[in-house]
This record gives C-alpha cells, sequence and structure tokens, in this order.
C-alpha cells in the first residue's frame, strides 16, 4: 500500500508539472525575433558598453526592435553597421566615421611634479578620492593606468614617459577609456582628422598652470592672435583648435611660448 | 517564537549565508558587481517565498497524511524545479521587464541549496503557514544583505595590491570570514 | 581521449571539485567541524556520486535533451534519499551532524555538474572511474579542512587527543568565520603549491 501511494504521489507531482509545464509553454510562449540571434553574431562581442548598455546582446535586442539607431555600436564602426542593415533590410545610414580616443596631457612626471607622494593602490580613481590626486596640477593625468586597464582592445599602454600611449590601429574610439579616466584627460575624436591640437586638458589661470606644469596651456591668447583662419578660441583658460576652420598652416604652433600645440601625427606615434 | 523575533533571527543572527552556509555558490559567483547581487537577492526572495509556500502545502496535505516523509527530499526538488520553470514562462510573458531583471538568475537558482533549505527547514521546524511566508522572506533578505554587503566588499577588493595566489576566491572567503564574524555578534541579542 | 587512469587522478589534483573548481562549497563550510563529519560527508557525496554516474551514463541515450535536467534531479534525488535513509540506520550520529546537508546533496553542483559535464557524454566505466576520482578528491579536501578546524578548534583529530590538556581550544575555528577563513587559507595555499608544481 505504502509503495503505490509514494510511487503515485511522486509520479503524480511529476505529472501534473509536465502538464502545467508543457500547458504554459504553449500559452506563455514569447515569440523571439530571429533577428537578434544575427545581430548578436555581427556585433564584435567584446561586450565594450560603449552603446550605453549592459552588453553586446542588449544592444542587439534594442537595435532590433529599432529603438536606439543601427550605428549605435561605435567599436563596430561602419562595417558592422552595413552588415545590421543589411540583416535588418534597413537602408544604410551613413556613419560618422571611424573614431579614436585622444590623451590630451603632455605633463610627465618631469615637467609636472607631484605635489605629495603617493602610496597608495596603484588605480586613477583610487588616488582621486585621496585629497583630489597626487599631481600638483588638478587637470593632468596621474599616471596610474586605470584608463589602459580597462581598454577592452588593449589598444592602450603606459609610455615610458608615465603617460597612457594610445595605437591608433588598435582603438576603436569605443570610450570607455574617457569614461574611466578620473580626470577626463582622455577625449573620443575622428580618427582621419588633421591638423593641430592642444594637448593640454588645464582650466587653470595660466599663473598657476606655470607654477605646477612647465608645458600646460597658460592662456596667453598667442596662437589666438596668431591664427589666420580665427579657428583658435580661448576656452575657460584652455585654447581649443576648431578642425574645421584649421587649415594646418602652423603659425600658432610657431608663436606658442610654452610649445604645447602639437601636430596629431607627431604626438601620437608610440614611442 | 513570536515573529518579529523569527525576522530578527533569519536576517541578522543565524544569516542564511554567514552562518548556515546556504547558498555559498551563488554567494561566490554573482557578489562580484553590486549590480548583480542586488537583482539575485530578489530573485532568490520571490522564488524562495513561492516553493516555500508551495512545499509547505504538499507536504501538509499529501506527504503527511500518508506518513511518506522520506519523500520530502525528492518530493521538494521536483516541486522547486518545476516552479522555476514555471515562473521563468509566466515572467517572460506578462512583465518582461521584471524579467530581464530577474531572468537570468532564474536557473541559477533552480540548484541553489537556500531554495530546497528553506523549504525542509520550514516543514522540519514545524512553522505554520504565516511563520513559513515570514521566515522565507527574512532569510531571502538575509541572503540579500550578505551579498550587498559581500559585493560592497569586493568592488574594493578588485583595486587592493595583494598576493596573486590569494586574489578571487581565497581572499573573498576570508573577507566572508570576517564579516560572518561580525554578524556573531547577533547571536546574543536573542535566544536561540 | 585521456587514459583511464588520467580519468580518476583528475579529480583529485588537477580538477579536485573544492579547491581548484570551487563547487560544492557549502557542505565543505558546514559540517567540516570535526575531521570525521567531513570524512562521513565526502563519503556520501562518494557514494551518490558514483550511484548517479553510473545511471545517467547508462541511460544517457535514453533521456530526451530537452528534459535532461529534471531527470537528472530525480535520479540524484532518489539515490540522496536513499543515502539519508542509510545513515540515519546505521550512523545515526553522523546523520544528526550533518542534519540538512544530507537531503541538500541533491543540489550539490559537484553531482549535478558531473552528470552534466561527464556522464552525459562518457561511457560507464569512464563516468564509474571520473565518480571515483571526483568522490576521494571530495573526500580528502573535506577531510583536510575537517582535520584542521578540530586539531586547532578542539585540539583532536578524529576525536583523539593530540594537543594534550592543557592546550586551550581555539573557538574561533569551530565556528562559522572560522570555516571562512581556513576554506580561504587553505585556497590561497593550493594556489601557491600548484603553480610552483607547475600544474595549471
Amino acid at each position: 500500500m505504502e509503495l503505490v501511494m509514494s510511487m503515485a504521489i511522486i509520479g503524480g507531482l511529476g505529472l501534473f508539472f509536465a502538464i502545467v509545464l508543457a500547458y504554459a509553454a504553449q500559452r506563455f510562449a514569447v515569440e523571439e525575433d530571429p533577428r537578434v540571434e544575427m545581430v548578436i553574431d555581427l556585433l564584435p562581442g567584446a561586450n565594450c558598453g560603449a552603446c550605453g548598455f549592459s552588453g553586446c546582446a542588449a544592444a542587439a535586442e534594442k537595435i532590433c526592435c529599432g529603438e536606439v539607431p543601427v550605428d549605435s555600436c561605435i567599436p563596430g564602426g561602419k562595417a558592422v553597421c552595413d552588415s545590421i542593415c543589411e540583416v535588418l533590410g534597413v537602408a544604410a545610414v551613413a556613419s560618422e566615421g571611424r573614431k579614436v580616443a585622444e590623451i590630451h596631457c603632455l605633463g610627465s612626471r618631469d615637467v609636472a611634479p607631484d605635489k605629495f607622494e603617493y602610496q597608495g593602490v596603484h588605480d586613477c580613481k583610487a588616488a582621486m578620492m585621496y585629497s583630489g590626486g597626487f599631481k600638483a596640477c588638478s587637470y593632468g593625468c596621474l599616471g596610474l593606468g586605470t584608463c589602459v586597464e580597462v581598454c577592452p582592445f588593449d589598444a592602450l599602454s603606459m609610455g615610458a614617459n608615465g603617460l597612457p600611449q594610445v595605437d591608433t590601429e588598435k582603438c576603436t574610439g569605443c570610450g570607455v577609456c574617457a569614461k574611466a579616466c578620473p580626470r577626463g584627460v582622455i577625449h573620443i575624436v575622428s580618427a582621419d582628422r588633421k591638423a593641430k591640437y592642444v594637448p593640454c586638458n588645464s582650466h587653470d589661470r595660466g599663473k598657476t598652470v606655470r607654477q605646477v606644469c612647465e608645458v600646460g596651456c597658460i592662456a596667453c591668447r598667442a596662437c589666438v592672435r596668431a591664427c589666420p583662419n580665427e579657428a583658435i578660441t580661448m576656452e575657460d583658460n584652455l585654447a581649443v583648435i576648431n578642425r574645421d576652420k584649421c587649415d594646418d598652416c602652423g603659425k600658432c604652433v610657431e608663436v606658442c611660448k610654452r610649445g604645447i600645440i602639437k601636430d596629431v601625427g607627431k604626438v601620437l606615434v608610440v614611442a | 517564537m513570536n515573529l518579529l523575533a523569527l525576522i530578527f533571527v533569519a536576517i541578522l543572527a543565524n544569516n542564511i549565508v554567514l552562518s548556515q552556509f546556504l547558498g555559498i555558490c551563488p554567494y561566490l559567483g554573482l557578489s562580484r558587481k553590486l549590480e548583480t547581487s542586488v537583482g539575485m537577492g530578489l530573485a532568490v526572495v520571490f522564488v524562495m517565498t513561492m516553493s516555500a509556500i508551495v512545499t509547505w502545502i504538499i507536504d501538509l496535505f499529501l506527504l503527511q497524511p500518508f506518513s511518506l516523509e522520506y519523500l520530502r527530499t525528492i518530493a521538494f526538488i521536483l516541486i522547486i524545479a518545476g516552479l522555476v520553470q514555471f515562473v521563468e514562462m509566466v515572467l517572460k510573458k506578462t512583465n518582461p521587464a521584471l524579467f530581464r531583471a530577474l531572468g537570468i538568475y532564474l536557473p541559477l537558482i533552480t540548484t541553489n541549496c537556500t531554495i530546497l533549505g528553506v523549504a525542509i527547514l520550514n516543514v522540519q521546524s514545524q512553522h505554520n503557514i504565516v511563520e513559513t511566508i515570514v521566515y522565507s522572506i527574512a532569510t531571502g533578505v538575509g541572503f540579500t544583505l550578505a551579498m550587498v554587503l559581500m559585493a560592497g566588499i569586493r568592488e574594493r577588493l578588485e583595486l587592493a595590491t595583494m598576493s596573486s595566489y590569494l586574489k578571487g576566491a581565497a581572499v573573498t572567503l576570508v573577507s566572508a570570514g570576517i564579516l560572518s564574524l561580525a554578524f556573531m555578534g547577533f547571536k546574543g541579542m536573542v535566544a536561540l | 581521449m585521456s587514459t583511464l587512469a588520467q580519468e580518476f587522478s583528475k579529480g583529485i589534483f588537477k580538477e579536485n571539485p573544492t579547491f581548484r573548481l570551487l563547487l560544492g562549497m557549502c557542505p565543505t563550510l558546514a559540517i567540516t567541524t570535526t575531521a570525521f563529519f567531513g570524512f562521513g560527508m565526502g563519503v556520501s557525496v562518494l557514494a551518490v556520486l558514483l550511484c548517479s554516474n553510473i545511471v545517467i551514463s547508462a541511460v544517457r541515450n535514453l533521456i530526451p535533451d530537452k528534459v535532461r535536467m529534471p531527470a537528472y534531479i530525480l535520479i540524484i534525488a532518489a539515490f540522496v534519499s536513499a543515502t539519508d535513509m542509510l545513515l540515519n540506520a546505521y550512523v545515526p550520529d553522523l546523520h544528526k551532524a550533518l542534519g540538512i546537508f544530507i537531503p541538500l546533496i541533491v543540489v550539490n553542483c559537484i553531482i549535478m555538474g558531473r552528470a552534466e559535464a561527464f556522464a552525459r557524454k562518457n561511457n560507464v566505466v569512464r563516468s564509474i572511474l571520473d565518480a571515483l576520482g571526483m568522490g576521494v578528491g571530495v573526500t580528502i579536501s573535506l577531510t583536510l579542512v575537517g582535520i584542521i578546524r578540530e586539531l586547532f578548534g578542539a585540539g583532536s583529530i578524529f576525536g583523539f587527543n593530540i594537543m594534550g590538556s592543557a592546550y586551550e581550544p581555539m573557538m574561533l575555528l569551530a565556528s562559522p568565520p572560522g570555516a571562512f577563513i581556513t576554506l580561504g587559507i587553505l585556497l590561497g595555499l593550493c594556489n601557491f603549491a600548484f603553480k610552483r608544481l607547475g600544474i595549471e
């Protein structure tokens, strides 16, 4: 009797759940977009998060239901965008083109000294929590390599001068490093940019910059006056070059007392 | 034991992870990020309460009358596995937002010993239905609390410099030990 | 294809479930207050693992893929219930000490993991060796943790007094935090030893 009862109860429970699950599988079936899988395959799969979603799978879902544009994947660039367009059957959109990271600081240890010796955790964000960072310049690169750590594509490396360097071949412009940098030293710019740029991030007044860094922009406006195309403006004590107006004449480089205006190519070359 | 004491014991004094050692696997695996630990915690509260209620009913009306208590393990795991699958399907259809938040944790929960453990503990300590519900929710909250605390600690541990042999699970276990030591302080506050 | 001897030995060293794969941590921490409990738990896991691996590898071609998980759980649960009753009948002291962790062998990741990762794809002989290796690996690890905690927490090993009567037991190691800390340090030592021996 007991044998029958135990068999009946376990069997009955099993049968009951089998029936309920079989019914539920039909009743609550959710149609999944088969294109999502295809788009996931097309995406780079680095889960870098540059699109603003938690990973490539989440982004693929959003792309398929049209909530975000097809060119949301920044690292994938135009090639991925085009193949996604093919899968989804929408007209290809003009993408903005490839982007890369650019380091806006030249203040290596020998030209921009520290204000105290830091012996804490080897991480820029942690160092920032300790009285705003150990570097005397409160805008410059701390050089502990948090950006190098977070780069999903191994495009960043620490140079001999203690500043990060971008390998423009590997860099996809995903912007993960720019988000990770607590001092905002890294800017994401168009990869095919030409002309000059100002690798300084300091918004301090000229006097302060002079005290903490040998190469920082002191906002003397010499370049603004020298530029024949009015391409340079002074924004919050930092010279900013408008790359659309600049014709690469080089007059600003001649007048800059700090030698801070550089050619894009010359600074980005990995030493 | 009154309900308030039951809640206190379940969350703090006899925390399911730190003093009863249930659910260590997800505790070590999913406490790396604050986000995932909260998600997993909520999913556990939800499933734990539901399965505790269902197993309690089955035990009272099916197993006990026929004195088949020895079938508890097999019947309970059957119920939990079926229930989790069912909840997953229903959630996916009726509440996609909630499914997205909890969905990835649901399959992990079937083989999570907290769920089966709490179901068995409820029956063994002869809780009535109200106590069962309260105990399950409180235990789930205790699990979430332990997860969130650990995630906070681990996010900082990531940055710490230490011997490479200790990195990862080893240092997590030692930190959990210290956390458990802190939770032991609550033991003196209630007579168990 | 690895040799049969390797099938057995991998569970003890290279893929030791407790120290290398970090599976089945709950009983490892909870019941290792004495060496004997650790040993008992290890043997129980070994027995269940052996039986379930044999059955699952024998019927692996009969179970449809879709329902394989529930089927495995049922098979495992049946053996766990049997172990539960056997322990209760023959070693009631151990049964009482292991308590809720006996039924919880069902959801022990080692057993489900071996079913899913090994027994499902290999024949009965290999599955037996795999189960024996893994089971012995678990038993050794649990007993080791048990020995350390019993030695320092109570001054004895397997109930035999080692430290002498003058020894003041370290209560910490017998209590829950001690379990976490002992295992954490053991894991670190294991990592160190494996690195030194060149086993990755």
